[in-house]
Order: C-alpha cells, then structure tokens, then sequence
C-alpha cells in the first residue's frame, strides 16, 4: 500500500512538474479567460461608437407606393441606419454604393402582379439574399400602411393579429430534460478528459520501458504495484486539472458573463448533486477503464514509435464508445442509448447524460455501475499479468497472439 | 521472444515464474519479499527527465527507507561515487558512465544483503572502472553476497570466489574458482627477450603458439619442458626480460568448455 502510493506520488509529481504540461495549462486558462470575454468586447467595440457595425441603408420609393409612411423607419434601431430618399437618381446611389459612402440600397416600385424590390449591393459575393428582417419591416410597414387606411378598431386588429401559443407534447411517459448543447458539452468533456488522461499511462510506461528504468523498477516493487500505482497517480492529476478547469470556467462565467448568458448555454437547474456526484464517478470509471487498457497496450511498446500503432485499438474502442453515447443522444429514449448507457466503453460518456435528461432510473444507474465495475476489475487483471511479462521483452512489439500466450504461460 | 535471453534471475525476482529448482537462502526457501537485494540490470536506464536526486529518493523509499535514512544513503553514495555536484541535475545531462553510477546507487542504497550485478564495468572508462572495482571489493569485505554476471573472463577472475558458466542455458562448469584452475596443468610459457630465440624453441621441440616481435607464447605440456628451455636459454646467455609459466585463464577454459 505504501508502494502503491509511492509510485502513485511519483507519477503524480513527474507530470505535472513537466514543463509542456505547465505551459499547457496555463494556455488553456488564458483561452478560457479570452472566450469568456468575447461578448464583453464585443461590447466595448461597439460600445464605443453607436453607428458601428449598422449598415448604411437607402430606400428609394419610386412610385411612391408606401404613401412616404417610411420616413418612420429611419427612427427605428435595427442595426441599420435608415436614409429615405426622395428624388435621387438611382445611378447616383449605385455611385455612392461604390464610393462605400452607402452600403446598401432598396428600390421599390409598382411591378406587374405587387410591389417590385430591388436590393441593390456592392457585390452579390457579399450578400445574395435580401435579408428577412428587411422583409419583414417592408411587409409590415404596407400592412400597417393598409390597415389604418380601412379604418379598422383595435379590437378587430386584435382579432387579425391573434397570437398563437406553441407547445410541443408528447405520449411516451418519461419526460426528457436539459438541453442537446449541455450534454454534448458534458459528454465531449468527459470524453477528452478521460481520453487523454487514460493515455498518459501509457505514455508514462511506455518511457519507463524505452529508457530501461523497468528493470530497476520492477525488482524495487510489484508489478502490480506499477500498474496500478501509474493509473492513480496519473487520475489523480486529471481529476485535479478537470477540477481547475471547472473552477476557472464557474469564475469567468460569474465574472464576465450576465447571468442570462449562461442560462442561455447551460440549465442550471438540471445540475443536481447526484448528477454531479454520478458524473465524477463515471468519469473516474471511465478513466479506469482506459487508462489500465492503455497500460496493457503500453507495455507491449519496446520503441516510441511504436506507441500510436499499439495504442490504435484502444483509441478505437474509445471512439466508438463515445460515437454510440453521442449519436444516440439525439433519441435518448430509443433502446440503443439505454444499451450505449449499460455497455462498459460507452456507459461513462453516456450515463451522466441519461442522469441530466432525467430518464435514468436507479435500477439501470446499479446495473451500469457493476458491470462497468467487473470490467474494470477483469482488465487490471489481465493487463498486470501481460504487464508483468511484456516489460521485459525488448523485441520487436508483441502481437496478440504473444499476449494471449504470455497469458496462459502465466495461468498454469 | 526475448525472455529467454534474460539470465535467471528475472526468475529469482519472481517476474517470471521458476519450472523447476529450489531457490535457497541460508537454507530456507524464499521468495523475493524475503531477501534484502539490490539489482543492477544489464541495461543501463534511469528516468531521463527526472532530477538525480529525487528519482534516487524514489527507489530507497521503495526499497523501504525512510525519508532520512534514504537522504543519508543518497549523499554517502553520491559523495562516494563523486558525483555529489550532479544531485540537482537532470539525468539526461549526465554522460553516460555517471549515469551508471546512479544506477548504481539505486542497487546499493539501501545496504543490501545479496547484490546482483548484470555486467556492472560495461561501458565504464578506465577511471571509473577502477573506482566501482574499490567499492565493490569493500563491499565484498562488508561481508555483502555479490552475485555478478560478466563477459570479461578477466573481471570474473579478478572478483569471484565461486563460479558457474552458462551454455545455451545449460551449465557446463561450476565451482570454487581458484580449485578450477588448479586442476587445469600449465599449458602456455611467456618469453620476452630482445634476441631472436626462434631457433632455440624449434630444437627443444616445442612450438610456438604466438610470436609479437620480442615476445614469445610457446605451447608446453609439463613445468619441466619450460625449465629445460630456460636453462637452455641461460647457457647460451640470452637475456631475457621476462619468463612466466602460465596456467590457463579462465577465458581459455571458458573458451575449451563452451566450445566444444
């Protein structure tokens, strides 16, 4: 035990004193800080000078079809600044367009079956499309300009107008919670997170095998001591920086954001103490479980460029544990995500999902939970005993057939 | 696989498992938990990126030691060894003999009962050589059990008391080193001498093994034919620098048994 922590210490202590991995954070942070701040500058920017970023409209009503009832658009703030003009050439705007003294302009005139616009731009590269809001403000604008001309009473307007009240319902008896960008948010942190922890142990074997500090190591302790050592040491440091990042990003959010920016991204009211404790739980599974395959997939390694190809299965499995979490999220009900949220390499990505929708009942949680477990427990096994063996062969990288001999060689 | 180049004490270390035997100390069956040992492996590697000072601190608190008995060992050693000034550094900056001391150390640092060496002077200069064969042999009056594996006959002559060749795994010979090389006869006579003598060997009927200009390796069956030639020799008043009877090394025994 006391090895145990030892090698966990070291381990611990020999990543995060690396200096790329100080640098590392310290750029993430500042990435975080900047992203945080993004709205507040687009703020400042704009904050500054009133007309900034308004586009430069002009509207010419050849035919005088809105009866000069567009003057009232020019006190408007819709992101555009409103000029009506009366009398102008349309040659003369098209020049001012070009000058940049104008940015854009709209012609209307009387057309054969309606009302003919023109959008006239610089370049149809920039913008093809009349933009809706433009429209909109066009059609309600004669609306408004037709309604008052019929003498019609508020209360008749009220009656033309009638709002409508959406609601979506739905017959299946479980009611699905949270919101798609929360959960992928959570799903695809989870999965980094783990992914590249779950990586740095094999790494970390992988140099201690290639530098031939093994041998010294294993005759000092257990190999199990190692192995198991490595993965806490390493999750440990993980759990530590995912913790930071959590931290820093819940004190830019209250420091730079309005509350009603992070409403908008993130529910609050779906986080739950027993989501957040799940969370961790899967994530700490979850890393366990990659971080001892890795191990397994490490020790085959006798030259650094050979880590990616023995890493590639691994890497695989991840992917598709986490593609089936991910895709079946977008029908958490369908039986494909309960199965992804049961399954051992996709249940950590998945679970704490079901958890946030709410559809997750305590039954599944148990039986996700020690299979997830066994698994777990099977796979240190078998990764310690390979471990044991494969550390000390110095040839070219074991294929499976060596490993499912090693295998048996160390059962009999 | 490359198991099976590695020498049995992967199976002392309880790595691999023994197929058969009995592994004894003082009598007893053991296993690995139970002897106090320090392994210095063949190949040579420590944690490059690691301060000297805190991977040594790592193998004796594993091996064991407290904080401060671990600190004292780690200075005695590095004082010792002389290479204290390097205790801050970095392993990857040390060359490549230091670095083997620092393997060294981790072996020795927590005062072990049995030191396994796996070709401890392989890469060594002549300096350094000198320096772990004085610390060795101190540690041999310590009344510490060295079990050392080499290549170089010399060193194995040089250091050991008991010896076992290995063949293709098999043993092919075993023993108290000084009673193996006394039941070999003298098979070789070294003459150095300025003179020409070539003519002087070929009428004693003995021939010549290797000639380097004024040294002389002659095959002899008996002491006495070597002491025919050396009066010979005298009587024809030919000065001679060195004359030396010589039992086989333990190179040429190791060469006649695995060779054969």
């Amino acid at each position: 035990m006391r090895d145990l922590w030892l090698v966990a210490k070291y381990t611990f202590q020999d990543l995060v004193k690396r200096k790329s991995f100080i640098i590392s954070n310290i750029i993430i942070f500042l990435i975080m800080i900047i992203a945080f701040n993004v709205p507040n500058i687009i703020n400042k920017i704009q904050g500054d000078d009133e007309s900034f970023g308004k586009t430069k409209l002009a509207i010419i009503d050849e035919d005088n079809v809105y009866e000069g009832s567009l003057k009232q658009l020019e006190q408007l703030d819709i992101g555009y600044e409103i000029e009506i003009m009366e009398n102008t050439a349309l040659e003369e705007v098209k020049e001012k367009i070009n000058e940049e003294e104008l940015d854009e302009a709209i012609r209307i005139t009387k057309g054969e079956n309606g009302i003919h616009i023109e959008y006239i731009v610089k370049s149809m590269s920039m913008m093809s499309e009349v933009p809706q809001e433009l429209i909109t403000i066009l059609q309600d604008t004669y609306k408004n300009l037709q309604i008052s001309k019929l003498q019609i009473t508020p209360q008749q307007l009220n009656i033309i107008n009638m709002p409508f009240e959406m609601e979506v319902s739905q017959t299946e008896e479980k009611e699905v919670g949270g919101n798609i960008l929360a959960m992928l948010l959570l799903s695809i942190v989870l999965f980094y997170a783990i992914y590249f922890y779950a990586y740095q142990v094999s790494t970390s074997i992988t140099i201690e095998k290639t530098s031939k500090i093994i041998e010294t190591l294993v005759t000092s302790t257990s190999p199990r001591t190692i192995v198991l050592g490595k993965t806490l040491g390493i999750g440990i440091a993980g759990i530590m920086q995912t913790v930071a990042l959590v931290v820093v990003a819940i004190i830019c959010a209250n420091a730079f954001l309005t509350p009603e920016m992070v409403s908008m991204v993130l529910d609050m009211s779906n986080i739950t103490w027993v989501l957040a404790v799940l969370t961790i739980v899967y994530y700490i599974l979850g890393y366990s479980l990659f971080a001892l395959l890795y191990a397994l997939t490490g020790s085959t390694v006798a030259k650094p460029e050979d880590i990616q190809s023995a890493n590639g299965p691994v890497a695989i499995l991840a992917v598709i544990g986490f593609y089936l979490s991910y895709f079946t999220m977008m029908n958490p009900t369908s039986s494909l995500n309960s199965f992804a949220a049961i399954f051992p390499i996709s249940s950590p990505f998945c679970m704490p999902f079901r958890v946030m929708m709410g559809i997750a009942t305590p039954s599944e949680i148990a039986i996700s939970l020690v299979i997830l477990i066994i698994t777990i427990a099977i796979i240190a096994k078998v990764s310690i005993k390979i471990y044991s063996s494969a550390i000390l062969n110095y040839g070219s990288r074991m294929s499976l057939k060596d490993m499912i001999k090693v295998y048996k060689n160390k059962n009999d | 696989m490359a198991l099976e180049k590695q020498p049995p004490f992967v199976c002392y270390f309880g790595i691999l498992k023994k197929d058969e035997g009995q592994i004894t100390w003082n009598g007893k069956e053991v296993q690995r938990k139970h002897v106090n040992f320090g392994y210095l492996p063949e190949e040579r590697g420590i944690y490059p990126k690691t301060k000297i000072y805190d991977q040594l601190m790592y193998f004796a608190k594993l091996k064991g030691m407290k904080q401060k008995e671990a600190d004292e060992a780690i200075n005695y050693w590095l004082k010792k060894l002389e290479i204290e000034q390097y205790k801050d550094m970095t392993a990857e900056k040390l060359s490549k003999g230091n670095q083997q001391k620092i393997q060294f150390i981790t072996a020795v640092v927590h005062n072990p009962e049995l030191l396994v060496l796996d070709e401890p002077f392989s890469g060594l200069d002549p300096v350094n050589t000198e320096l772990l064969r004085n610390i060795i042999m101190d540690l041999v009056k310590d009344g510490k059990y060295i079990i050392m594996s080499a290549h170089q006959m010399s060193v194995v002559e040089e250091f050991c008391t008991d010896i076992l060749i290995l063949n293709k795994g098999k043993t092919v010979l075993q023993g108290n080193l000084t009673e193996i090389k006394n039941s070999y006869p003298a098979n070789k006579l070294e003459i150095i001498t300025k003179e020409n003598i070539q003519d002087r060997i070929k009428e004693a009927n003995l021939s010549i093994l290797m000639q380097k200009e004024n040294e002389y390796e002659i095959k002899i069956n008996t002491e006495e034919e070597a002491q025919q030639l050396l009066n010979k020799l005298v009587a024809n008043k030919v000065k001679i620098d060195k004359f030396e009877i010589k039992k086989p090394s333990l190179h040429d025994i190791f060469i006649e048994k695995v060779g054969e």
